[in-house]
Protein backbone atom coordinates (compact mmCIF):
# COMPACT_ATOMS: atom_id res chain seq x y z
CA UNK A 1 0.00 0.00 0.00
CA UNK A 2 1.35 3.11 -0.87
CA UNK A 3 2.52 5.82 1.75
CA UNK A 4 -0.28 8.38 2.75
CA UNK A 5 0.04 11.64 3.74
CA UNK A 6 -0.18 11.84 7.40
CA UNK A 7 -2.86 14.73 8.35
CA UNK A 8 -2.54 15.89 12.10
CA UNK A 9 -3.84 18.46 13.69
CA UNK A 10 -0.79 20.13 15.34
CA UNK A 11 1.87 20.46 12.60
CA UNK A 12 0.99 22.01 9.81
CA UNK A 13 0.07 19.53 6.56
CA UNK A 14 3.10 21.25 4.89
CA UNK A 15 5.29 20.56 7.81
CA UNK A 16 4.08 16.98 7.70
CA UNK A 17 4.64 16.34 3.56
CA UNK A 18 8.08 17.60 3.79
CA UNK A 19 9.15 15.12 7.59
CA UNK A 20 7.18 11.76 5.28
CA UNK A 21 9.40 13.24 2.00
CA UNK A 22 12.41 13.31 4.01
CA UNK A 23 11.72 10.05 6.11
CA UNK A 24 11.28 8.14 3.13
CA UNK A 25 14.16 9.54 1.70
CA UNK A 26 16.20 8.66 4.95
CA UNK A 27 15.40 5.38 4.32
CA UNK A 28 16.34 4.95 0.34
CA UNK A 29 19.73 6.92 1.45
CA UNK A 30 20.30 4.83 4.95
CA UNK A 31 20.09 1.17 3.00
CA UNK A 32 23.49 1.20 2.54
CA UNK A 33 26.46 3.89 3.24
CA UNK A 34 29.23 2.67 0.21
CA UNK A 35 32.92 2.84 2.10
CA UNK A 36 34.18 2.89 -1.69
CA UNK A 37 33.83 4.81 -4.53
CA UNK A 38 31.89 2.73 -7.28
CA UNK A 39 31.31 3.10 -10.62
CA UNK A 40 28.50 1.58 -13.06
CA UNK A 41 27.93 2.27 -16.52
CA UNK A 42 23.81 1.79 -17.30
CA UNK A 43 22.77 0.64 -21.34
CA UNK A 44 19.85 1.04 -22.07
CA UNK A 45 17.98 2.70 -25.40
CA UNK A 46 15.32 4.53 -23.38
CA UNK A 47 15.86 7.83 -21.84
CA UNK A 48 13.05 7.72 -18.54
CA UNK A 49 14.87 3.82 -17.50
CA UNK A 50 18.74 5.03 -18.34
CA UNK A 51 17.92 8.54 -16.32
CA UNK A 52 16.03 6.58 -13.45
CA UNK A 53 18.56 3.93 -13.04
CA UNK A 54 21.52 6.48 -13.54
CA UNK A 55 19.91 8.95 -10.59
CA UNK A 56 19.29 5.79 -8.45
CA UNK A 57 23.17 4.41 -8.44
CA UNK A 58 23.84 8.34 -8.41
CA UNK A 59 21.63 8.74 -5.05
CA UNK A 60 23.73 5.43 -2.95
CA UNK A 61 27.01 8.06 -4.30
CA UNK A 62 27.66 5.41 -7.42
CA UNK A 63 29.43 7.07 -10.18
CA UNK A 64 27.40 6.29 -13.33
CA UNK A 65 27.71 6.46 -17.08
CA UNK A 66 24.93 6.20 -19.75
CA UNK A 67 24.88 4.72 -23.19
CA UNK A 68 21.80 3.99 -25.18
CA UNK A 69 22.88 1.43 -27.68
CA UNK A 70 25.05 -2.16 -27.16
CA UNK A 71 27.92 -0.79 -30.08
CA UNK A 72 28.06 1.98 -27.63
CA UNK A 73 28.61 0.09 -24.57
CA UNK A 74 31.22 -2.52 -25.99
CA UNK A 75 33.12 0.44 -27.40
CA UNK A 76 33.42 2.06 -24.36
CA UNK A 77 34.50 -1.00 -22.30
CA UNK A 78 36.54 -1.96 -25.85
CA UNK A 79 38.59 1.71 -25.17
CA UNK A 80 39.56 0.53 -21.87
CA UNK A 81 37.10 2.19 -19.24
CA UNK A 82 36.43 -0.17 -16.39
CA UNK A 83 33.13 -0.51 -14.05
CA UNK A 84 32.38 -1.91 -10.73
CA UNK A 85 28.69 -2.55 -12.15
CA UNK A 86 27.27 -3.06 -15.47
CA UNK A 87 23.21 -2.41 -16.14
CA UNK A 88 21.94 -3.30 -19.71
CA UNK A 89 18.57 -3.86 -21.06
CA UNK A 90 17.81 -6.75 -23.45
CA UNK A 91 16.40 -4.75 -26.12
CA UNK A 92 18.45 -2.36 -27.39
CA UNK A 93 19.02 -0.12 -30.54
CA UNK A 94 22.16 -0.93 -33.01
CA UNK A 95 23.73 -4.00 -31.26
CA UNK A 96 21.19 -5.97 -28.83
CA UNK A 97 22.10 -6.37 -25.17
CA UNK A 98 22.36 -10.68 -25.66
CA UNK A 99 25.29 -9.92 -28.19
CA UNK A 100 26.35 -7.09 -26.35
CA UNK A 101 26.91 -8.95 -23.35
CA UNK A 102 28.08 -11.33 -25.30
CA UNK A 103 31.21 -9.35 -26.64
CA UNK A 104 31.69 -7.70 -23.26
CA UNK A 105 32.11 -11.03 -21.60
CA UNK A 106 34.16 -12.42 -24.68
CA UNK A 107 36.53 -9.19 -23.68
CA UNK A 108 37.70 -10.95 -20.34
CA UNK A 109 35.67 -8.25 -18.33
CA UNK A 110 34.30 -10.15 -15.57
CA UNK A 111 32.31 -7.20 -13.49
CA UNK A 112 29.14 -7.75 -12.27
CA UNK A 113 26.66 -7.07 -14.87
CA UNK A 114 23.08 -6.99 -14.30
CA UNK A 115 20.61 -7.65 -17.18
CA UNK A 116 17.47 -5.32 -16.13
CA UNK A 117 14.31 -5.36 -19.00
CA UNK A 118 11.20 -5.09 -19.20
CA UNK A 119 11.31 -9.27 -20.65
CA UNK A 120 9.43 -11.24 -18.21
CA UNK A 121 9.55 -14.81 -19.42
CA UNK A 122 11.87 -17.96 -18.27
CA UNK A 123 12.99 -17.84 -21.89
CA UNK A 124 14.46 -14.29 -21.83
CA UNK A 125 15.52 -14.78 -18.34
CA UNK A 126 17.54 -18.00 -19.30
CA UNK A 127 19.17 -16.53 -22.75
CA UNK A 128 20.12 -13.24 -20.74
CA UNK A 129 22.16 -15.44 -18.46
CA UNK A 130 23.52 -17.58 -20.80
CA UNK A 131 24.74 -14.62 -22.63
CA UNK A 132 26.42 -13.47 -19.74
CA UNK A 133 24.86 -11.60 -16.96
CA UNK A 134 25.06 -12.31 -13.45
CA UNK A 135 21.82 -11.19 -12.67
CA UNK A 136 18.53 -11.15 -14.18
CA UNK A 137 15.70 -8.07 -12.87
CA UNK A 138 12.58 -6.98 -14.26
CA UNK A 139 12.33 -3.45 -14.90
CA UNK A 140 12.00 -1.30 -12.99
CA UNK A 141 15.49 -1.57 -11.09
CA UNK A 142 14.69 -0.92 -7.34
CA UNK A 143 16.38 -0.81 -4.25
CA UNK A 144 15.38 -3.73 -2.68
CA UNK A 145 17.32 -5.40 -5.69
CA UNK A 146 20.14 -3.19 -6.09
CA UNK A 147 21.50 -2.35 -2.05
CA UNK A 148 22.51 -6.34 -1.40
CA UNK A 149 24.38 -6.14 -5.06
CA UNK A 150 26.43 -2.65 -4.04
CA UNK A 151 27.08 -4.30 -0.73
CA UNK A 152 28.52 -7.17 -2.02
CA UNK A 153 31.03 -5.01 -4.70
CA UNK A 154 31.75 -2.84 -1.89
CA UNK A 155 32.71 -5.94 0.36
CA UNK A 156 30.37 -5.26 3.34
CA UNK B 1 -5.07 28.99 5.28
CA UNK B 2 -5.07 29.13 1.49
CA UNK B 3 -1.98 27.56 1.23
CA UNK B 4 -2.65 24.88 3.76
CA UNK B 5 -5.92 24.05 1.42
CA UNK B 6 -3.99 23.66 -1.77
CA UNK B 7 -1.27 21.17 0.27
CA UNK B 8 -4.19 19.73 0.86
CA UNK B 9 -5.66 19.39 -1.98
CA UNK B 10 -2.49 18.51 -3.83
CA UNK B 11 -2.37 15.62 -1.08
CA UNK B 12 -5.48 14.42 -2.05
CA UNK B 13 -4.83 14.08 -5.66
CA UNK B 14 -1.76 12.43 -4.58
CA UNK B 15 -3.80 9.99 -2.43
CA UNK B 16 -6.25 9.51 -5.43
CA UNK B 17 -3.59 8.23 -7.90
CA UNK B 18 -2.96 4.91 -5.71
CA UNK B 19 -6.25 4.95 -4.47
CA UNK B 20 -7.64 4.70 -8.15
CA UNK B 21 -4.01 2.64 -9.00
CA UNK B 22 -3.20 4.86 -11.61
CA UNK B 23 0.41 4.94 -10.09
CA UNK B 24 2.14 2.08 -7.73
CA UNK B 25 5.17 2.26 -5.48
CA UNK B 26 7.35 3.16 -7.96
CA UNK B 27 5.97 6.43 -8.08
CA UNK B 28 6.47 6.57 -4.80
CA UNK B 29 10.36 5.65 -5.65
CA UNK B 30 10.44 8.80 -7.69
CA UNK B 31 9.39 10.96 -4.91
CA UNK B 32 11.94 9.92 -2.50
CA UNK B 33 14.93 10.42 -5.35
CA UNK B 34 13.24 14.49 -5.25
CA UNK B 35 15.30 16.76 -3.23
CA UNK B 36 16.06 20.65 -2.64
CA UNK B 37 18.97 20.52 -5.65
CA UNK B 38 16.19 19.01 -7.99
CA UNK B 39 12.61 19.66 -6.07
CA UNK B 40 11.06 19.15 -10.19
CA UNK B 41 12.44 15.87 -10.78
CA UNK B 42 9.57 13.47 -10.74
CA UNK B 43 7.64 16.38 -12.95
CA UNK B 44 10.84 16.25 -14.98
CA UNK B 45 10.69 12.44 -15.78
CA UNK B 46 7.11 12.68 -16.35
CA UNK B 47 7.80 15.17 -18.73
CA UNK B 48 10.52 12.59 -20.58
CA UNK B 49 8.22 9.65 -20.16
CA UNK B 50 5.00 11.66 -21.70
CA UNK B 51 7.25 13.23 -24.75
CA UNK B 52 8.68 9.70 -25.66
CA UNK B 53 5.96 7.48 -25.01
CA UNK B 54 3.64 10.00 -26.92
CA UNK B 55 5.86 9.35 -30.31
CA UNK B 56 6.03 5.19 -29.33
CA UNK B 57 2.42 5.12 -28.93
CA UNK B 58 1.69 7.16 -32.20
CA UNK B 59 4.22 4.90 -34.20
CA UNK B 60 2.46 1.89 -32.95
CA UNK B 61 -0.95 3.43 -33.73
CA UNK B 62 0.39 4.11 -37.15
CA UNK B 63 1.78 1.05 -37.88
CA UNK B 64 -1.68 -0.70 -37.21
CA UNK B 65 -2.77 1.53 -40.36
CA UNK B 66 0.18 -0.38 -42.63
CA UNK B 67 -1.31 -3.57 -44.61
CA UNK B 68 2.05 -5.25 -43.81
CA UNK B 69 2.70 -5.01 -40.16
CA UNK B 70 6.09 -6.26 -38.59
CA UNK B 71 4.70 -7.95 -35.34
CA UNK B 72 8.27 -8.24 -34.20
CA UNK B 73 8.67 -4.16 -34.46
CA UNK B 74 5.44 -3.74 -32.77
CA UNK B 75 6.25 -5.63 -30.25
CA UNK B 76 9.24 -4.07 -29.44
CA UNK B 77 7.78 -0.76 -28.96
CA UNK B 78 5.37 -2.10 -26.77
CA UNK B 79 8.40 -3.75 -24.83
CA UNK B 80 9.82 -0.39 -24.56
CA UNK B 81 6.50 1.29 -23.61
CA UNK B 82 6.36 -1.23 -21.03
CA UNK B 83 9.57 -0.29 -19.58
CA UNK B 84 9.52 3.32 -19.23
CA UNK B 85 5.37 2.84 -17.56
CA UNK B 86 6.50 0.30 -15.53
CA UNK B 87 9.57 2.45 -13.83
CA UNK B 88 7.93 5.52 -14.21
CA UNK B 89 4.90 3.87 -11.91
CA UNK B 90 2.33 4.02 -14.45
CA UNK B 91 -0.06 1.33 -13.19
CA UNK B 92 -3.21 0.97 -15.64
CA UNK B 93 -1.32 2.41 -18.76
CA UNK B 94 1.04 -1.07 -17.77
CA UNK B 95 -1.54 -2.98 -17.24
CA UNK B 96 -2.83 -2.47 -20.74
CA UNK B 97 0.38 -2.88 -22.54
CA UNK B 98 0.95 -6.12 -20.79
CA UNK B 99 -2.81 -7.45 -22.52
CA UNK B 100 -2.03 -6.12 -25.40
CA UNK B 101 1.54 -7.55 -25.91
CA UNK B 102 -0.43 -10.75 -24.93
CA UNK B 103 -2.89 -10.69 -27.86
CA UNK B 104 -0.07 -9.73 -29.85
CA UNK B 105 1.80 -12.80 -29.48
CA UNK B 106 -1.30 -14.73 -30.45
CA UNK B 107 -1.41 -13.01 -33.63
CA UNK B 108 -4.46 -11.33 -33.25
CA UNK B 109 -4.75 -8.31 -35.15
CA UNK B 110 -7.93 -6.92 -34.18
CA UNK B 111 -7.33 -7.36 -30.38
CA UNK B 112 -4.24 -5.55 -30.96
CA UNK B 113 -5.85 -2.73 -32.24
CA UNK B 114 -8.14 -2.39 -29.38
CA UNK B 115 -5.83 -3.38 -26.97
CA UNK B 116 -3.72 -0.28 -28.62
CA UNK B 117 -6.35 1.62 -28.27
CA UNK B 118 -7.40 0.83 -24.20
CA UNK B 119 -3.60 1.84 -23.87
CA UNK B 120 -3.74 5.13 -25.42
CA UNK B 121 -6.51 5.63 -23.14
CA UNK B 122 -5.13 4.65 -20.09
CA UNK B 123 -2.11 6.78 -21.31
CA UNK B 124 -3.80 10.32 -21.51
CA UNK B 125 -6.15 9.61 -18.60
CA UNK B 126 -2.63 9.54 -17.08
CA UNK B 127 -1.57 12.69 -18.57
CA UNK B 128 -4.56 14.23 -17.85
CA UNK B 129 -4.63 13.38 -14.00
CA UNK B 130 -1.27 14.45 -13.80
CA UNK B 131 -0.69 17.54 -15.58
CA UNK B 132 -2.94 19.53 -13.27
CA UNK B 133 -0.97 18.27 -10.12
CA UNK B 134 2.29 19.07 -11.21
CA UNK B 135 1.02 22.09 -12.02
CA UNK B 136 -0.25 22.57 -8.50
CA UNK B 137 2.27 21.54 -6.93
CA UNK B 138 5.20 23.81 -8.60
CA UNK B 139 2.87 26.67 -8.59
CA UNK B 140 2.67 25.93 -4.26
CA UNK B 141 6.23 25.14 -3.71
CA UNK B 142 8.18 28.49 -5.54
CA UNK B 143 9.73 29.54 -2.27
CA UNK B 144 8.88 32.79 -0.74
CA UNK B 145 10.98 35.51 -0.92
CA UNK B 146 13.01 36.41 2.19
Amino acid sequence: MAPTLPSGDQASDQDNWDNGRLARKRQLLTEIVLRNRLTALVVDGDTTCRVLEQLLLRSYEVQTQGVDNGRDAVALIASGVKFNLIIIDMILPVLNGLEATRQIRDMGVHCKMLGVTACSGESERQAFLAAGVDVFIEKPLDPEHLVPILRELDGQ
Amino acid sequence: MESKHVHQQIAAMRQSFFDEEVLDEFFSQLEQLEDQNNPNFVEEVFTMYFRDSTTLLETVEQAMKTISITFAKMDKILHQLKGSSASVGAKKVLNEINKTRQVLEKGNLEGTKAGIWEMRKEYESLKAKLEPYFQLKQANSVPQEK
